[in-house]
């Protein structure tokens, strides 16, 4: 077993005659931030399916928290949280009753539950809006209900699909606050986010281009290396030597 | 009103339509599914139904009148055994529907002063069949027992009965105007109020509303497509009813097609109605479920009669618009009647949907 | 000058809040508006009365000349609206997609084949007509989506952030888009959570709780920054810098946040005593100060907390 939260090895995925994911190769230390970054359509949200457990890999393999992903993903389930924009909360339901629906399908145990929702919820400072509905609050509260949910059951590794979009920029700030905190407690947070901004608080990023991984490395060392003064130029420039993105499409 | 941007909302309907090919076979398979299943499984045409005998003396009466039972199309011997200590047991056990009992000396009575007593245990567990037995057993015994004794029934009244329309009570001649209701009404009033409410959810409604679109275009485009399903639906069910089930138009089969027409447009004004208040379409779906097919199917006459409803229920069918329909399919097909005879019902169900049209043309906000 | 929007004292309630609280507001013609703010700042609200789809509580909109309220159904005929996570339809193809909206807007004939090859070229979609748009990527979509708004020429265009979940390069295509639709005469009033395309536009209104924060082009939102601004870089050994929201900022600035992959320190102009050592007390590692122009996200910072106003987390 690698001491590597998230470990894969030429992971592919093809659907049909259409490669989505090409052979990644992705070391992820735990407790690191990595930024998973791409063009719609490069792959990333097939990449994510296969590590959460939800596709099997055409081939390739892959460790999650040490688990296996094709044959193990029952424990990987359990040990990961997932975020996404599509992610659902139910609208209709309170914030705390979101919560506590979230812990019992993770399995808390009622003591447990408690403790989660009060610690989370002083953490993302939900505290006073727990009785209300939660379709009637602003996006970006929404989002940290979100992430509260994805977190409730202590996940090693969290998994982050576009948290922040629609977000402004004072929200966005804090909700990366949130992030660094958590992997200071040790939590290993793999995310995708379109601000090419706010990616460079990642610890390590990659940059994916048709299924591949065009880049990867820290922020700082991207830039060095391809002499870029940002990742949003950096990107700008791999898309452009790298790829015709137009002659792809998500499946 | 302009024909072309309606044809346009139309076309794209279509598109929708063919699209969604699973939705598309529900539609088509499922009407030709449940006229098999009401043809075959739910078969109300009982036959050979199991029952016992229960007889301690076996004098040539009572052997006569088990042949009798026997031969009988609606029962059918499983058994004839002298002395029963526990009825219910024995239903149990045999799965008979019922116990004939012929008490001891019942031969003998017969012979004797000329009358005897003998009782029947009825299963009551399914009424149909509970009712079917006790409404036969009487005049069958009866017959019988005269037959044996040599007693020619005294003339005082010779009722002779004769069912028209249906002479053998077949039950595809019962069933397949009220699919026909059924599957019309779910297809014009679910499928629109569905078609019409995901455009909300999608957000595309928004886009329609800030365009030159009227109201009244958005509705008919979105409705056209469905009336020619309704139609081949409609279709559907008289060539399966006639070329499975034998069942004819006795009357104008081009009245028929006109009034379904009229049936439908009063479906497609409750679809309408039902979009305009429900914002999702699950809710959308779920109100037509209860609002028109349930009452459809309990209430219109279809399969519990109108004649014995309490008073109160008698009047929610009076406002169903399949209750009028059945009226006219059964009139048309089965007695062969025409518009002289049914321009009743046919005008309750034009007024109930220019009704609800109306009203839902009103109720259609040109904003969110 | 001719105002294409011209909205006095507009407020409207919305879920119970108080989404709109009289707002007045001109869009000269023809413009490339935009409009920033937190979440529930007020601007799909706006937005969506702008289309015609709700309307106000209290106040008067003008909009291309004519009552918003009563000359609602003649201004259909000239807006083109995107509403937020707008996805067309689906299970239909990129063509009839642009064919349905052709026709409900009437546009017919040789008229609707010519534009419909423009926009197709304009969208860089002409290789894709027969792809469904749910096959679409998501910038593909949007492209669409805004060709679709574009098929009947409308002289006002309100997108809604039009380029949420959608890649840096799509997004600055998008913009290019945008952009020269502007230098045709088109205005367009777009919201927007991305501070680099708001720099984009002629103008600009920085919404907060359903009022005007601030108003102005980009460079006169820059130009009253009030602050001092400083980059903080980290040692060559550090990855980056982080200061949490929660910690107070370091002695004598008044805010400081991460940015650009650096902090952000910002002090009033006022301040006099050397930078370097008071951020140096309070940031590890803190390598480099270096004095910088503000960009509008710090001027958002600065308009949104620096002012003691809260916002959305």
């Amino acid at each position: 077993m690698s001491g590597y939260s998230i470990e894969t090895t030429h992971l592919t995925r093809k659907f049909g005659a259409f490669t989505a994911v090409d052979g990644i190769d992705v070391k992820v230390a735990a407790g690191e931030v990595f930024g998973f970054l791409g063009a719609n359509g490069a792959g990333k949200t097939t990449a994510i399916r296969m590590l959460c457990g939800l596709l099997v890999p055409t081939s390739g393999s892959g460790t999650v928290a040490g688990f296996d992903i094709i044959r193990e993903s029952a424990q990987i389930r359990t040990r990961i949280g997932y975020m996404s924009q599509k992610f659902s909360l139910y609208p209709d339901l309170t914030v705390a009753q979101n919560l506590k629906l979230y812990g019992r399908l993770y399995g808390l145990g009622k003591a447990d539950l408690k403790n989660r929702i009060q610690s989370m919820s002083d953490f993302l400072g939900l505290g006073p809006l727990l009785d209300k509905v939660t379709g009637e609050l602003p996006w970006g509260w929404q989002q940290r209900l979100s992430l509260a949910c994805a977190n409730l059951h202590s996940p090693k590794i969290l998994f982050l699909d576009e948290p922040t979009g629609s977000v402004d920029p004072v929200s966005r700030r804090n909700f990366w606050d949130l992030i660094h905190q958590l992997s200071g407690q040790g939590t290993t947070v793999f995310i995708t986010s379109h601000y090419m901004d706010e990616v460079e608080y990642c610890h390590r990023l990659s940059i994916m281009i048709d299924g591949r991984i065009a880049a990867m490395g820290t922020p700082r060392a991207l830039k060095t290396e391809h002499a870029c003064a940002s990742i949003h130029e950096l990107f700008l420039k791999l898309m452009e030597t790298n790829s015709l993105p137009a002659t792809r499409s998500a499946p | 009103m302009n024909l072309r941007r309606l044809l346009a909302i139309s076309r794209k309907e279509i598109r929708h339509i063919l699209r969604d090919w699973q939705t598309l076979a529900v539609v088509l398979v499922m009407p030709v599914m449940m006229m098999f299943l009401y043809g075959y499984a739910l078969n109300a045409d009982a036959k050979d139904i199991p029952v016992m005998i229960e007889a301690p003396d076996l004098g040539p009466e009572v052997r006569t009148l088990i042949d009798k039972i026997d031969a009988s199309q609606m029962f059918k011997v499983a058994g004839v055994i002298p002395v029963v200590d526990d009825a219910g047991e024995l239903f149990k056990l045999y799965g008979i529907h019922a116990l004939f009992r012929f008490p001891p000396g019942f031969s003998a009575d017969l012979r004797r002063s000329g009358g005897a007593h003998a009782q029947v245990l009825i299963d009551g567990s399914d009424p149909n069949i509970g009712t079917m037995i006790r409404n036969a057993a009487e005049p069958m015994l009866l017959g019988a027992t005269l037959q044996v004794m040599n007693i020619r029934q005294p003339k005082v009244l010779d009722l002779r009965s004769l069912v028209l329309y249906n002479p053998d009570q077949r039950s595809a001649l019962f069933f397949v105007p009220g699919l026909m209701a059924l599957i019309l009404l779910m297809i014009s009033a679910l499928l629109t109020s569905i078609a019409i409410t995901r455009e909300k959810e999608l957000g595309t409604m928004g886009q329609m509303l800030v365009s030159p679109l009227r109201p009244l275009e958005i509705i008919a485009g979105k409705i056209i497509p469905y009336i020619f399903l309704a139609t081949l639906d409609g279709l559907l069910i008289l060539v399966v009813g006639y070329l499975a089930f034998g069942v004819r138009i006795a009357g104008n089969p081009w009245l028929l097609g006109a009034c379904s027409l009229v049936y439908v447009f009063t479906a497609l004004s409750i679809g309408l109605m039902i979009s305009t208040i429900a914002k999702r379409q699950q809710h959308a779906m779920f109100i037509a479920l209860g609002a028109t097919l349930m009452p459809t199917v309990l209430l219109s006459g279809f399969i519990f009669p109108v004649a014995s409803m309490p008073i109160f229920l008698r009047t929610v069918s009076q406002v169903i618009p399949a209750t009028y329909f059945l009226e006219i399919v059964r009139g048309i097909i089965l007695k062969g009647v025409g518009l002289d005879v049914l321009w009743k019902p046919v005008a309750i169900l034009a007024g109930e949907g220019a009704l609800l049209t109306a009203i839902s043309l009103r109720k259609f906000k040109v904003k969110l | 000058m001719v105002l294409a929007v011209d909205i006095r004292n507009l407020s409207k309630d919305h879920a119970g809040e108080k989404a709109l609280r009289g707002l007045t507001v001109g869009v000269p013609e023809p413009c490339l508006f935009g409009i920033i703010g937190a979440d529930g700042a007020g601007k799909s609200t706006l937005m969506t009365i702008l289309a015609t789809l709700w309307d106000a509580d209290q106040g008067e909109a003008k909009v291309l000349g004519r009552d918003l309220r009563k000359d609602f159904q003649s201004l259909r005929r000239d807006i083109g609206y995107m509403p937020q996570r707008f996805s067309l339809y689906q299970d239909l193809s990129v063509m009839e997609n642009l064919d349905f909206f052709a026709d409900i807007f009437g546009v017919t004939g040789t008229l609707k084949a010519k534009r419909k090859k423009e926009l197709l070229d304009f969208a860089a979609l002409t290789p894709f007509t027969r792809r469904r748009a749910g096959q679409l990527s998501g910038g593909m979509k949007q492209k669409l989506a805004l060709a679709c708004t574009l098929v009947h020429e409308p002289k006002l265009l309100l997108l809604d952030e039009p380029t949420v979940g959608v890649d840096p390069v799509a997004r600055r295509d998008f913009w290019i888009m945008l952009k020269s639709l502007r230098a045709r005469g088109i205005t367009l009033i777009v919201s927007t959570p991305y501070m680099d395309e708001a720099a984009l536009c002629d103008e600009l209104i920085l919404l907060h709780e359903g009022s005007i924060l601030a108003r102005g082009k980009p460079s006169q939102l820059i130009a009253a920054y009030p602050y001092r601004l400083y980059r903080v870089d980290a040692d060559a050994d550090v990855p980056t810098l982080t200061y949490p929201a929660s910690k107070a900022p370091p002695e004598g600035f008044t805010l400081i946040y991460p940015s650009s992959g650096a902090l952000h320190a910002a002090e009033p102009k006022a301040e006099k005593r050397d930078p370097f050592n008071r951020l140096r007390a309070s940031v590890p590692h803190s390598a480099a100060v270096t004095l910088i122009q503000p960009a509008l996200e710090d001027c958002f910072f600065a308009l949104l907390t620096g002012a003691g106003k809260s916002t959305q987390p």
